[in-house]
């Protein structure tokens, strides 16, 4: 208490200090009247009408209509340093020096001058009111806006509510949904008939129509199959997964290419595409795969494949390297900021169906959502990585790795031992050696060190994949070397980050992607790499002392697509050398900015990396160069005398010798078991743990104070997370799965209602704040959101639950009352008909033609380009117009090149998370179905496929073909006006056209003209 | 991605709704139109209230204001044309040709980061018509339009790249996947011919960097979005039936037709399948008013020849062909026209080495057919209601990149505006004596932006769609109209 009353009186003392400082020590009247003549009117007409009181909109939160609200100043701190023109930033803006004030234009040197020797006299201001428009800057308050919005309110368990009409729920949603009906007055339509119904569910379920035979087994009236056991075998049909990941993807801005100028690939992005399918047929508990997503890669035990037994979990954190990279930015800081802000905005709509992003330049305008929130986010990301995951074999290798520690550990006491004894002398002055070097580094070079490997902490020590081992070596520890196929004992001559030889049979699996330019994808980096600890550069001249081949990359501000004329900088090959060698980058362009090294040794070579410094002088590296050489020197004369007294001591030497055998023996036993091949994919990966500074304005050059990592102010409070160490995601992940985070189960339940019943009980299922369309069922939600919690979120039970729902079930006919009364079916009266996805329209076209190839998973196939498709970047190489047959998910998705008929159809642009898809109705989708060569080729192949199935001998009646083709397309059976059309245009059209019913070609007209019905695009 | 056909039927007003709804439109269909995007989110309460078009977040559709312009022509001139070296002369740099531009002004970061010495312009500059308009010898045949043009020499962009740049000028945002603004155009008003798409981008053979997405609807409807022709051939993917005749499509989407209206059994009377069906109607139209569109043979030999469809220049003749094309689209009622530019041996504007040879190349491709184009408007008397742009995404550097380019320069840069009630034979703005940077009347994007909306009769700042939590526009949260540009 004592110390809080003195503290606050001395920061009293301080600000009174400060406020004299800046205080008008007694303006004159000529110095006023200056003012008033000169300043004030360029004030007013310059500057007023963006920064005063009577502004419309008050940008950057400053006022310049008075010298309190100058010396005050904005979101950029003061404007006005009384007295000292080249500090106060309104002079630096009217010089266009940083700020560009007037954004019109510059001033004319004169008024310049003026407003310079004004603010240099001390800017004086006669006494007065301040001018009050209340365009001051407003507060933000994220209690009361927190109180004011529905979402941020826990998660109620509501009871069922009390209806009239008992006999018609089946379920806890029909006692929800029926009860708003009837106080709305309306009626529930007729349920499904069983065609309807069948249809329904294959197409929401795994968005295949069901085959005549399938639709039979579920409308005969033997009942082969019921309602339920449907469901459940389509909940376990390897298709789900298809249908749903889709729905996904959408989510994520699943894209394979760059975008933005050459359309560069996005490497293995279908391992992530993969992954999804994976786990939604896995039914994986729905916060695992929250978990996953945010942290798959720092799980203790992550989940593993079934079948192959890799690493699933760390596949997960794909999702947040799928947005547009950007080759050669001249402001590389701000593209990193983009990056992040598409990271977040993804991740915060998807996970939590609020728009975090808009927090990115001021506190949001209507969410409990501020800017720190958004910057105690981008934290996360500012911590963490990119890298190319090696992920079959990591698993693996990281338990050989342990394995191998271990081993090396455990001979090297037991000759440790057995040296003590015979030579403890010279034991105890490697050890001596060693620790003279780490202790003469630390204190003379401190400044300039980026890390030094003899003393990095395990906190400074990142390794992608087992090369590198878990820790440095130090200099005098025992180790092996091997010549002529003869192991030998030895000691480790300097401290370094050493890659082993051990783990040379390592390769990644698969070749790089044919449209990849930059200038790091080619190396040989997965699974092969050393990471520094992140700093920031002070000088432009980094120097790192290696031994070894291969590549150091300076990954400045997480800039990772090194093509076209800038950064190249940022890559360094290091040449062939005899011993250890200083490797230089230039990196004078990125001083101020945050960065780290990432080394790669050459395949099948060794790679060592002794220290890396910044600005260090010729004298400093020598000093290094020079104590790192003594240290070897001692280790070496030490070896040698600990040589000398074996030789002395007989038995000594042969235990050694033995040891040392067995130790190579040993080794090369558990070298046989490496997993030597690996796919890839992108994932994350933990880099230095930070906190983000808040860029004030949004924007990458003006950064303020740094805001503690943790979760949503509004949901968690304002208390950093407790991260132990590194990025903290795995942290963050824990948050927002918390029982207590109102957001995550309600997004997630909204949205398969949304999928299976057409529209969100929060129709706007991304934005579920202040901004997006209120709950229609507030209960409703939350008796679904509760239900998931405590039935282990299961994706799949959910499904499950609501379309075994009579709601669901409804029919698609409306009655005239319930139209007339709720023409939108707020209250959910009827199922309305919906019309499916472009995706879903090609599958049930390859469906029923029978050409649909069911293979799952792998690379995807290239898009099909028409002549049409044009751009940089258009890949060199065509797909084939049917995408080689297999579903629409499996087909590549290129950011410059997407699919037209997709595209037509509302797949969205692949930019942000997009829960749900425009369903718009343009003459391009007719045009499609009319004239597209795929659509015309299908058709004829289900023809063909009709003729074959349906075989009609001379002078039968063409009924029993058609049948089967209306059951194929639509599901259900032909009614007789429809036959009667049916056989006239079989008749009329052959006849003008010259065909007969025997043709093949009349068929496939009539199968075109099917597709072409409405009833094949929708569902009812 | 062709992004072709994304042809819509007009949106229409509330007034027009409710006309329809008086007369007869079925009130199903006419529920459709309403839970379409394309035609906003109105409930019948919205009809019926007078203040439906105050509410926040609401679609704003139609006018605002009297419109001058109704269509927009945008000559978009991929790379970005040097400033110095065609309507922006300094003298300053024969003065000191071959000076390092650090003595004279701050040297910016640029893409290259190859800074060479201040480079003279290779041409000379000449003043034309009335006004006295310096235009450089790149454009002798555009120079003849001088009284018709508003040059505008302070454009400012906020990025020196060109995929951001390029984005930043069709869509108001640096970012990928954002509305077009010639989506927004025709979001806020609509088309007015019911059988060709209201956003056509006429490609020459260069896609600008960033691709299609400089012509995407982004989170607005796909309706909205560029459709892509070629000045040749088919124009648009899937107009052409796969049918040996007409006649035989014909029949085939008769008995579509008398199947789709036997489906009520199935569906009732469901409003989107109807909307659906009405899709059919539209896209029979496309299929013919298209080969009318590229009925080239409709015009006079002297018209072919005066936009340079006989030129020696192969380029030439392709532009020749979208200038007509634009006019061709503007007599049809197509609301926002974007001609791409043809490939020329070397590269687009984007003259980062030679600049005299691939300059003079771009400007041969283009001079005679935008001449031509604005001449062919005039005297039609479409030009009054025909706004024409002519921009790159930025400008180039007054200092040569190595010895004979220019690098990107996106602090001053000029555009010129044409017809559509912008004011000709004008000047607006200017830059440093270098023609570096902006430094009187700085023209943002989002200026230039809200000036040509404003011209069509929309105000940018109530022309919003809802988006991921906020009332997005094509100008963000910025932009001024630009009224001393505005006849």
């Amino acid at each position: 208490m004592i110390c809080s009353v003195l503290f606050s009186v001395h920061c009293a003392a301080v600000s009174g200090q400060e406020e004299a400082s800046q205080g008008q020590s007694q303006a004159t009247s000529e110095q006023l009247e200056f003012f008033e003549k000169e300043v004030r009117p360029l004030l007013v007409e310059h500057c007023y009408e963006c920064h005063s009181g009577k502004s419309k909109k008050l940008q950057a939160g400053l006022r310049v209509d008075s010298r309190k609200a100058m010396l005050k100043g904005g979101d950029s701190g003061p404007a006005l340093i009384a007295s000292n023109p080249d500090e106060s930033s309104i002079i630096q803006a009217v010089r266009y020096d940083g700020f560009e004030m007037p954004p019109k234009g510059k001033l004319p040197a004169n008024e310049i001058d003026i407003l310079t020797k004004w603010v240099a006299m001390g800017a004086p201001w006669p006494a007065e009111q301040p001018s009050d428009g209340g365009a001051d800057r407003e507060s933000f308050d994220w209690q009361k806006r927190k109180e004011g919005h529905w979402v941020w309110q826990s998660i109620q368990n509501p009871t069922r509510p009390t209806i009239a009409e008992t006999d018609w729920p089946k379920s806890d949603i029909d006692f929800f949904i029926l009860s708003s009906l009837e106080k709305a007055g309306l009626k529930p339509t007729l349920q499904a008939d069983k065609y309807a119904l069948v249809r329904r569910l294959y197409l929401d379920i795994i968005g295949l129509p069901p085959t005549p035979e399938q639709v039979q087994q579920f409308v005969s009236n033997t009942n082969i199959i019921g309602t339920e056991q449907l469901v459940d075998q389509l909940l376990a049909s390897p298709h789900f997964g298809e249908r749903w990941g889709r729905h996904w993807l959408d989510l994520v801005r699943f894209a394979e290419s760059r975008g933005h100028e050459f359309d560069n690939d996005a490497p293995y992005a279908y391992q992530y595409r993969d992954y999804v399918i994976r786990a939604l047929n896995a039914d994986v508990p729905y916060d695992q795969f929250v978990r996953e997503h945010l942290a798959g890669d720092l799980l203790k035990s992550p989940r593993l494949n079934a079948a192959e037994h890799f690493n699933e979990s760390i596949l997960g954190t794909g999702f947040f390297h799928l947005g547009e990279w950007v080759h050669s930015p001249v402001d590389i800081r701000k593209d990193e900021s983009d990056r992040f802000d598409n990271m977040i905005d993804v991740m915060s709509k998807t996970f939590l169906g609020v728009t975090v992003s808009c927090a990115r330049c001021h506190d949001h305008k209507f969410d409990a959502i501020s800017t720190e929130d958004y910057y105690s986010i981008a934290g996360f990301l500012q911590s963490s990585d990119y890298r190319e995951v090696a992920f079959d074999a990591m698993e693996c290798n990281r338990e050989i790795g342990s394995q191998l520690a271990e081993l090396d550990q455990n001979y090297r006491e037991k000759i440790g031992s057995i040296l003590s004894k015979a030579s403890p002398a010279s034991i105890l002055a490697m050890d001596h050696a060693s620790k003279e070097t780490r202790e003469a580094n630390m204190q003379s070079l401190s400044d300039a060190v980026i890390v030094d490997y003899a003393i990095a902490e395990p906190s400074q020590f990142f390794v992608d994949g087992e090369l590198f081992g878990k820790r440095p070596r130090h200099a005098g520890e025992i180790s092996l070397v091997v010549s002529d196929g003869k192991a030998k004992l030895d000691f480790v001559r300097t401290s370094a980050a050493a890659s082993d030889l051990f783990w040379n049979s390592f390769k990644k699996q698969e070749a790089n992607s044919p449209n990849q330019m930059s200038s790091i994808g080619k190396l040989p980096r997965s699974g092969r790499t050393l990471r520094s600890p992140t700093f920031t550069l002070r000088d432009g001249k980094v120097d790192c002392r290696i031994q070894g081949q291969g590549h150091v990359v300076a990954c400045v501000d997480s800039h990772r697509l090194l093509a076209g004329p800038l950064h190249g900088e940022t890559v360094r090959g290091i040449p062939k050398a005899d011993g250890f060698q200083w490797v230089t980058l230039n990196l004078g362009r990125y001083v101020g900015h945050r960065l780290h090294l990432e080394f790669t040794p050459d395949v099948d070579t060794l790679m060592e990396v002794q220290i890396v410094t910044q600005g260090a002088s010729p004298e400093q590296l020598k000093a290094i160069e020079a104590s790192k050489a003594n240290v070897a020197n001692q280790i070496t004369e030490a070896a040698k005398v600990i040589d000398l007294e074996l030789q002395k001591d007989k038995d000594a030497e042969e235990r050694v010798n033995a040891i040392v055998e067995s130790w190579s023996k040993a080794r090369l036993e558990l070298q046989q078991k490496i997993r030597t091949t690996s796919r890839v994919a992108m994932s994350m990966m933990d880099g230095t743990g930070e906190d983000e500074h808040v860029l004030i304005r949004g924007n990458s050059s003006n950064p303020g104070r740094t805001v503690a990592r943790r979760f949503l102010v509004a949901v968690d409070g304002p208390e950093p997370l407790a991260i132990e160490h590194g990025s903290g995601r795995l942290e963050l992940a824990e948050r927002i799965n918390a029982a207590t985070n109102p957001l995550a189960s309600r997004v997630i339940v909204n949205r398969i209602w949304h999928h299976l019943m057409g529209r969100g009980i929060v129709p706007t299922t991304d934005d579920f704040g202040f901004l997006g369309q209120r709950p229609s069922h507030p209960e409703l939600l939350d008796h679904l959101a509760t239900k998931f919690l405590s039935d282990g979120r299961s994706l799949k039970k959910m499904i499950r639950y609501v379309v075994l729902s009579k709601t669901y079930q409804l029919g698609s006919r409306p009655d005239a009352i319930s139209t007339q009364l709720d023409p939108k079916n707020q209250f959910w009266h009827h199922h309305a008909a919906k019309r499916l996805e472009g995706e879903a329209i090609r599958d049930a076209l390859l469906s029923i033609s029978g050409r649909l190839d069911p293979t799952q998973y792998g690379p995807s196939i290239k898009v099909y380009l028409s002549s049409f498709m044009d751009g940089r970047g258009r890949p060199g190489q065509n797909g084939p117009l049917d995408g080689s047959n297999r579903r629409s998910i499996y087909l590549e998705v290129r950011r410059n090149f997407l699919s037209p008929m997709f595209v037509a159809f509302d797949t969205p642009t692949p930019f942000s998370a997009m829960g749900r898809r425009n369903v718009s109705n343009v003459p391009a989708q007719a045009l499609i179905l009319m004239n597209d060569p795929l659509v015309a080729e299908l058709a004829k192949a289900w023809a063909q496929r009709a003729c074959s199935t349906v075989p009609m001998s001379e002078g039968q009646s063409p009924d029993a073909r058609i049948r089967w083709m209306v059951m194929s397309a639509f599901s259900r059976e032909s009614n007789e006006p429809e036959l009667a059309a049916a056989r006239a245009f079989l008749n009329k059209h052959g006849q003008e056209f010259g065909m007969t019913i025997r043709d093949e070609s009349l068929w496939e007209d009539f199968a075109h003209a099917l597709v072409n019905k409405k009833e094949f695009i929708f569902q009812r | 991605m062709n992004h072709c056909n994304r042809f819509r039927p007009a949106p229409i007003n509330r007034r027009e709704l409710l006309q329809r709804f008086g007369s007869g439109f079925g009130l199903t269909a006419l529920t459709a139109l309403m839970h379409d995007p394309a035609f906003g989110a109105l409930t019948l309460e919205d009809l019926k209230s007078e203040k439906s078009e105050a509410k926040a977040g609401m679609p704003n559709h139609g006018l605002h204001h009297p419109a001058k312009a109704t269509s927009v022509i945008f000559l978009y001139m991929d790379g970005g044309p040097s400033q110095v070296d065609t309507f922006d002369p300094k003298p300053m740099l024969d003065k000191y040709n071959g000076k390092d531009p650090g003595e004279f002004f701050k040297v910016e970061a640029t893409q290259f980061n190859s800074i060479g010495k201040v480079l003279a312009s290779p041409w000379k500059f000449n003043p034309y018509g009335e006004c006295g308009l310096p235009v450089s010898d790149l454009f002798p045949n555009i120079a003849t339009c001088s009284d018709d043009l508003c040059v505008v020499r302070s454009m400012v962009s906020e990025f020196p790249e060109h995929t951001f740049a390029n984005y930043f000028l069709h869509t108001g945002s640096g970012l990928q996947g954002r509305p077009s603004m010639g989506a927004w155009i025709n979001y806020g008003l609509g088309s007015v011919n019911q059988s060709l798409p209201g956003f056509v981008v006429v490609n020459g053979g260069l896609i600008p960097p960033g691709g299609l997405d400089c012509f995407g609807s982004g989170f607005l409807p796909a309706s909205y979005q560029g459709s892509v022709f070629k000045p040749k051939g088919t124009a648009v993917a899937n107009v052409q039936p796969l049918e040996k005749t007409m006649e035989r499509q014909r029949s085939k989407l008769s008995l579509v037709n008398q199947l789709d209206h036997l489906a009520s059994d199935q569906f009732g009377t469901s409003d989107n399948i109807e909307s659906a069906i009405r899709n059919y109607e539209l896209a029979s139209q496309m299929q013919t008013a298209i080969p009318e569109l590229m009925a080239f043979g409709d015009e006079t030999q002297a018209t072919q020849t005066m936009y340079g469809f006989d030129a020696a220049y192969e380029p030439t003749r392709t532009f020749a062909a979208e200038c007509l094309m634009a006019r061709r689209l503007v007599e049809r009622g197509v609301r926002f026209i974007e001609l791409t530019c043809p490939s020329v041996s070397g590269d687009r504007w984007d003259q980062h080495s030679n600049l005299k040879e691939g300059h003079e190349n771009n400007a041969k491709a283009v001079d005679q057919p935008i001449a031509a184009l604005l001449k062919d408007l005039k005297q039609r008397g479409l030009l009054e209601k025909t706004l024409v742009v002519w921009a790159g995404e930025f400008g180039r550097t007054p200092f040569a990149q190595g010895t004979n380019g220019r690098d990107h320069n996106p602090f001053g840069f000029t555009v010129w505006l044409a017809g559509g009630g912008a004011k000709g034979g004008t000047v607006y703005g200017q830059t440093d004596e270098f023609g570096y940077k902006a430094i009187e009347d700085r023209t943002e994007m989002h200026d230039l932006h809200a000036t040509m909306l404003h011209l069509l009769g929309v105000d940018h700042t109530r022309s919003t769609f809802r988006f991921g939590g906020r009332d997005m526009r094509l100008t963000d949260v910025k932009g001024h109209v630009v009224h001393k540009i505005i006849a």
